[in-house]
């Protein structure tokens, strides 16, 4: 590493007054550094270095408040820096200052850090508050999320895993799900947005963390809201289906048409499974999938799925649609056509899975745990 | 027009409540019309509202509680007059601008004018992009006219300035609603209009398969001319359309060719009776059946009421088909099936409807008949 003169030297480089020649070269190294593990350590031994970044940002030449951003992406990237980056006043008001600016083009760095930053719930809740501090609203940010070219120069995806990483919190939760609102029913259309897996990801990622709140599933799933079709069209292929299993499904999955793609990203698939398996929680839930056809989805989804983590995850919502609820009037589910592999799978599970399963669905319920926070984002 | 005193009432008059009526502060309702003779101090007040020099502001404001009034008495006509009128003012003030196109508006609205109703709502909209009513009144608009993609858009704006306004919340689910039902529609439709064609095809090429050749009617200038094909092409398009019905009005049935159980195609047929002037038609004759198994029906007990003289008894009955081409006349045997006799070399179905004329042998309109055209006889 560095010996520690020429640290010194490179840090005092590293404000507004230098030579830009010098400034830049000196940018770029430290980038180069954030890039790699012992360079991170190196530079968490530099409380200046946060400091000098942040007054950087404010630089004229783009090229160096570039490398500064890039340069604290990397930073936040890594779980230990946290604390330090948090703990430097004018870092998180920095990023809010300029993330609701039209014009800003860095805003996309911006929400890239802040989604590292918001991962685990600690720092989490630190960016929550600086957020409100700085007078920003849950509702401007997914103001701005929803507005179509709200920034030319960003695209602003990076703001869906941002909120995904807020719902741990559950004062973002009830914001999104607030009835007298309209704010879950605005992000519902971005599960099918292809132009971004980012976007898509993190919103759906949203509304799976919004799930775990049982006593809102009757809303959720209700008119107001109505949630199924947008969680289950990515699921949904060309396959044609008979008039009488058409008429039964929700609307806007009837008589898709034949050139109908699925949801390429295998994670995405399992989130989305994982919403609807938390939306079998309640009985009202499970009597409303299972009136509207979701099994008839899902049986197709099953016959086109390769990724073994995801056919798990099917079959586990296979289970909850089709199992032994001793209810009158359900027992025409038993002559539902269950195809043979499934059933053989169905059949081999022992009690001993069953309880398993059971267990998991608890802890899949339990807020505390396996809450999906948005991955760690890198930038060379 | 000076302002004038109110005529002194005759308390001891019978009819109080008629004289209470006339003196303007205590109308119930206003006249429909002012006439300045009949009510005197009512064309004051409304002279003073109208022919003044206040300013413009004012004026408008006015105008805008006169529309008001007549609104509230439902009578959007005379409000839209006055809201109308108030407008014309170009007064300066953004706010009353924006009030007098909402209220106009809404006017429009109770009177079934959607389109200017929005177009009201657009222009209070630019008077003032904050006036909640107008953005309600617009969405409620686009609603109406089934603009769903617009009125959704309304409500969003709307929501902006007022996250919680329930009438929003509740046009933008509705607006939603009935955009994805469309959708729907629209998809379904899709289906239907490709299993058709499909079908359609399957048809078109069992007739082709068969060797059965179409000819259509004369193309329309637009398009191409006839296709080698034997007018398959043009037979899709007129499947497709209503022309196979282009026979005569009368036979406008809408009956088609089409194919049935185990693959058998079944034409509608018309069989023609020159001799009387007489048609009949059989809407789905099965191309494996035989002329005879329809005739000895059709001319087996019981003959037509115009078959004056008794001879049209199935065993005396020919048939034959015309080649409108060459003018000239094929007999068939009527115990051959349908399927034979359209594959003859010289039968073209016209207009998806094969035909064919019925006469009697060796009557003398027959022999008429036969000295008409070239004959070919069986």
């Amino acid at each position: 590493m560095l010996s520690d003169v020429t640290a010194e030297e490179l840090m005092s480089f590293l404000n507004l007054d230098t030579r830009p020649d010098i400034k830049g070269q000196a940018t770029e190294y430290i980038l180069g550094l954030s890039g790699n593990r012992d360079g991170c350590r190196f530079l968490q031994t530099k409380p200046d270095l946060i400091k000098a970044l942040v007054t950087l940002t404010t630089d004229p030449s783009i090229a160096i408040v570039k490398d500064c951003y890039h340069t604290l992406i990397n930073l936040s990237a890594d779980e230990t820096m946290h604390r330090l980056l948090v703990k430097n006043p004018d870092f998180l008001p920095m990023l809010f200052k300029n993330i609701l600016d039209p014009g800003y083009m860095f805003a996309d760095r911006i929400c890239t850090i802040l989604t590292n930053l918001s991962r685990h719930m600690k720092t989490c809740k630190e960016v929550f508050k600086a957020m409100q501090e700085q007078g920003i609203s849950l509702a401007q940010i997914v103001e701005i999320f929803c507005t179509e070219d709200y920034n030319k120069q960003a695209s602003l995806h990076y703001l869906g895993p941002l909120l995904s990483n807020l719902t741990q919190l559950p004062e973002t939760r009830q914001f999104i799900l607030d009835k007298d609102r309209c704010v879950v029913q605005r992000l519902l259309p971005y599960t099918q947005y292809e132009a971004s897996t980012i976007r898509r990801g993190g919103v759906i990622g949203t509304l799976r963390n919004c799930c775990f709140d049982h006593v809102h599933h009757e809303w959720l799933l209700g008119e107001a809201v109505d949630i199924l079709p947008f969680l289950l069209l990515p699921l949904a292929g060309p396959e044609e289906l008979s008039e009488e299993e058409n008429e039964g499904l929700p609307v806007d999955l009837q008589y898709l048409p034949e050139d109908k793609k699925r949801e390429e990203d295998p994670d995405i698939r399992k989130m989305l499974i994982e919403t609807l398996i938390l939306l079998t929680a309640t009985k009202v839930g499970r009597q409303i999938l299972k009136t509207k056809n979701v099994y008839a989805i899902m049986r197709e989804f099953h016959n086109w799925e390769k990724e073994p983590h995801v056919v798990a995850a099917c079959e586990k919502l296979i289970q909850a649609l089709i199992g032994d609820e001793p209810e009158p009037g359900m027992e025409n589910l038993l002559e539902v056509e269950i195809p043979n592999d499934v059933e053989v799978k169905l059949k081999d599970m022992e009690a001993k899975e069953l309880e398993q399963l059971e267990k998991d669905k608890e802890d899949l319920l339990n807020p505390d745990k396996a809450q999906h926070c948005a991955g760690i984002v890198r930038m060379m | 027009m000076q302002y004038v005193c109110p005529t002194v009432l005759n308390l001891q008059k019978t009819d109080n409540i008629r004289e209470f009526n006339k003196v303007p502060m205590f109308m119930k309702t206003a006249p429909e019309d002012i006439d300045p003779l009949k009510h005197p101090e009512l064309a004051a007040i409304q002279s003073i509202i109208h022919d003044d020099d206040r300013p413009l502001g004012e004026q408008a404001q006015s105008l805008k509680d006169e529309g008001n009034e007549y609104f509230k008495e439902r009578n959007y006509k005379k409000a839209i007059v006055s809201y109308t009128a108030g407008l014309q003012k170009k007064c300066s003030d953004c706010n009353v601008n924006a009030v007098l196109h909402t209220n106009r508006a809404a006017a429009h609205f109770h009177l079934g004018n959607m389109r200017s109703a929005l177009n009201d709502a657009v222009a209070a909209k630019k008077f003032k992009p904050d006036h909640l009513k107008a953005l309600i009144r617009g969405a409620t608009c686009c609603l109406e006219l089934k603009k769903y993609t617009d009125a959704l858009q309304w409500c969003e704006e709307g929501l902006k300035l007022q996250p919680t306004d329930k009438k929003l919340l509740e046009l933008r689910a509705a607006a939603d609603k009935h955009k994805r039902v469309a959708e729907r529609d629209a998809r379904k439709a899709k289906v239907q209009e490709k299993k058709e064609r499909s079908e359609r095809e399957a048809l078109l090429a069992a007739i082709k398969e068969r060797g059965v050749k179409l000819r259509m009617p004369p193309p329309r200038p637009k398009r191409q001319s006839e296709s080698e094909d034997g007018g398959y092409e043009g037979a899709s398009k007129a499947l497709a359309g209503l022309d196979l019905d282009g026979l005569c009005s009368t036979e406008a049935t809408g009956a088609r060719v089409f194919l049935g159980e185990q693959g058998i195609i079944y034409w509608p047929v018309l069989f023609l009776y020159p001799e009387h002037q007489q048609t009949d038609f059989i809407s789905a004759f099965s191309e494996s059946s035989s002329f005879l198994d329809h005739l000895s029906h059709m001319f087996g007990e019981e003959l037509p009421p115009w078959d004056t003289d008794r001879k049209y008894s199935f065993k005396n009955l020919q048939v034959f088909f015309e080649d409108e081409e060459r003018e000239s006349l094929h007999q068939v045997n009527p115990e051959t099936t349908l399927l034979k006799t359209l594959q003859h070399k010289r039968y073209f179905v016209k207009a998806g409807t094969p035909s064919f004329i019925i006469l009697v042998k060796g009557s003398p309109f027959c022999k008429k008949f036969f000295s008409e055209r070239k004959t070919y006889l069986l």
